[in-house]
């Protein structure tokens, strides 16, 4: 159990080194530093969108988040229009709109603890509301939807050549390790994902646990919207929504596994480093959208399917 | 009547039913008028055959969020074959299927041979058909034999044709009910340890549910297709919320084992008569997908709700 939780990142790793091997063979300059640099920095955007599934997968009961997509278009949108192109404005931008991602990841939490509405259900129902939402609020108030230029500085620039964003990803993914694998609270959600009812023997309260893990969901859903603002530049309908397969698509490769109760947030990492190199070279082979839909699909099935001979 | 419908746990779905079929009446001319009930019916087919399809599969506690996909896979797959290398309209339909079948095969083994999740396996083999659909047909486009459409407008001793298809699928379910695999659904559905020790063949049982379910995923996407009588990689990927609400509007429990086809029936009909109502109360366009979400929220708060109300009593 141990050596698997380390040799999974190590594999993961692995992997993407033997991509990048096969990119720079089939295309000279495949690899290069800016290339890295520019991988890190869209691998950044997926790494923050699996950290939501890792932690609600974690809490159980089937959980599953697909209301990120949604969320981070709201964070995009409502960043974007608070700031209105400002520096000044930028923070209190990034407040709201993780602050509206908490929200929704609030009333997710409160279907699916208090109501007991399955998650898949209480999520997509819930995004399809956001959605709705924000048509009607985008053409109704023409809001502001540029980046200001500390936005676009944060997520597109970089500190000595590594992009600025992927700094801000290692800082999150620190917390989010200490949080989920060595803290009281880590401990919590495990266990109340791994078994709720001895859990709840036990004393922990597995409702709030529940609506705290879709609560961090949506707020990191959000704050990857933010971010994401700032790298294409400006927020769009849409802007979120190619995130919601490919996250659960990193949780999943990262060993995080239905049934609940795992965690590992390190090789959810690992994988979304390995995703995005597989995503940037079945661009350059010029391949289409349905052919990385397919692929991200097969690699899915690959990695539950390998899951599945490791537990049995 | 009244006991048996609450044993079957459809009351307050029969009751969104009526509040939404009064306000439809309400609002859409002639809403009782022959023309009126066969465009309507026409136009809740596809809903009603994906939402019965959803259903049977989640009675075997199971479930498929690739039917969307596989909607579309269909569509784009009838709109590249030239109905006349088939054998025409019937060839061409049994063709789409058929396809819906040999899906329903895939997720079935990945779920019975290989024990994956089915939550998350059929994620990801919608994503797989959702790259095949685009894969056939990257832009909106192509051109399905009229004939199709014209046998789906048809009427039959002056019933129409949809209405017939449903007709079919709810007796189909109705014998399957009464005979043998019905009752191993629902047996494997509520207890796959129980059913196990019975001696029923579980995984068989569950490979047999996705089967039924995809014929009738195949014929919705026919339905589909015969009315828009074009390809679109986008055409289904609606259905696959639609399908999952209405289920749980109708009823059926997730968890597998409780439920009937009326109860999905029922919440499919509650879904598609309110966005006739969304439609006809003039509500301007932009504000349509927010209110389709707000209602289903609304009717899931509402029957689970109804189901811990009536658990206490």
């Amino acid at each position: 159990m141990k050596r698997l939780s380390f040799g999974r990142p190590v594999l993961l790793l692995g992997l993407t080194v033997a991509l990048l091997v096969v990119g720079e063979v089939v295309l000279p300059g495949f690899v290069g530093l800016g290339q890295i640099a520019n991988q890190l920095k869209i691998a950044s955007f997926l790494g923050l969108f699996g950290l939501c599934q890792t932690i609600v997968i974690a809490a159980g009961g089937q959980g599953l988040d697909l209301s990120v997509g949604a969320v981070a278009t709201l964070g995009g949108i409502l960043g974007a229009g608070l700031m209105a192109g400002s520096d000044v404005m930028t923070p209190l931008g990034a407040v709201v709109a993780v602050g509206a991602g908490l929200g929704v990841g609030f009333l997710n939490g409160m279907g699916i603890a208090v109501l007991g509405v399955p998650p898949l259900v209480t999520t997509l129902a819930l995004s399809s509301v956001v959605d709705g939402g924000l048509i009607v609020g985008v053409s109704l108030v023409h809001p502001a939807d540029s980046a200001s230029p500390a936005l676009v500085a944060l997520a597109g620039r970089g500190v000595a050549g590594v992009p600025s964003v992927a700094l801000l990803w290692a800082a999150v993914a620190v917390v989010a390790i200490w949080l989920l694998s060595r803290s009281a609270w880590g401990r919590r959600l495990c266990r109340t994902g791994a078994n709720p009812v001895t859990a709840r023997l036990s004393g922990t309260d597995t409702v709030r646990v529940r609506v705290i893990a879709y609560m961090l969901s949506g707020g990191v859903a959000a704050l990857g919207g933010f971010l994401l603002t700032g790298y294409v530049g400006q927020a769009f309908l849409g802007l979120g929504n190619a995130y919601v397969l490919t996250s659960i698509v990193v949780a999943a490769i990262g060993g995080v596994t239905l049934a609940g109760g795992k965690a590992p947030y390190g090789s959810v990492a690992c994988a979304a480093i390995l995703m995005t190199v597989l995503v940037s070279l079945l661009t350059a082979i010029n391949m289409g959208e349905s052919g990385r839909q397919i692929i991200f699909g097969l690699t899915l099935l690959v990695f539950l399917m390998i899951d599945r001979r490791l537990a049995a | 009547m009244m006991r048996t419908l609450r044993h079957a746990g459809i009351i307050p779905s029969v009751l969104m039913l009526v509040v939404v079929l009064a306000l439809n009446a309400r609002l859409q001319p002639h809403f009782f008028g022959l023309p009126s009930v066969e465009d309507n019916i026409a136009t809740f087919t596809p809903t009603i055959l994906i939402c019965l399809a959803q259903a049977v599969i989640v009675l075997s506690r199971e479930l498929d969020l690739s039917v969307g996909a596989g909607v579309s896979l269909i569509n784009c797959f009838l709109a590249t074959v030239p109905s006349a290398a088939v054998g025409g309209p019937w060839g061409l339909m049994g063709l789409g299927v058929l396809l819906a079948l040999a899906l329903g095969a895939v997720n079935g083994v990945i779920v019975t041979v290989f024990g994956l999740p089915s939550l998350i396996a059929t994620f990801a083999t919608g994503a797989v058909w959702y790259g095949l659909a685009l894969a056939l047909m990257p832009q909106p486009g192509g051109q399905i034999d009229e004939a199709v459409g014209d046998i789906y407008s048809d009427a039959v001793f002056g019933l129409p044709v949809p209405l017939l298809i449903v007709v079919a699928a709810m007796l189909l379910w109705t014998i399957l009910g009464r005979h043998r695999l019905g009752r191993r659904i629902v047996a494997v559905g509520s207890n796959p340890v129980a059913a196990y020790q019975a001696g029923i063949g579980v995984a068989g049982v569950k490979f047999s549910a996705y089967l039924v379910g995809w014929l009738l995923v195949g014929l919705g996407a026919v339905s589909i297709s015969a009315q828009t009588l074009s390809g679109d990689a986008g055409v289904g990927t609606a259905y696959t919320l639609t399908s999952v609400a209405a289920v749980v509007i109708g009823g059926i429990s997730l968890a597998g084992g409780r439920g009937t086809p009326w109860g999905a029936l029922i919440g499919a009909l509650v879904l598609g008569v309110v966005t006739n109502v969304i439609y006809f109360a003039g509500i301007p366009s932009i504000w349509q997908e927010f209110f389709k979400g707000l209602v289903i929220v609304a009717a899931l708060g509402f029957m689970v709700l109804e189901q811990r109300r009536t658990a206490i009593a």
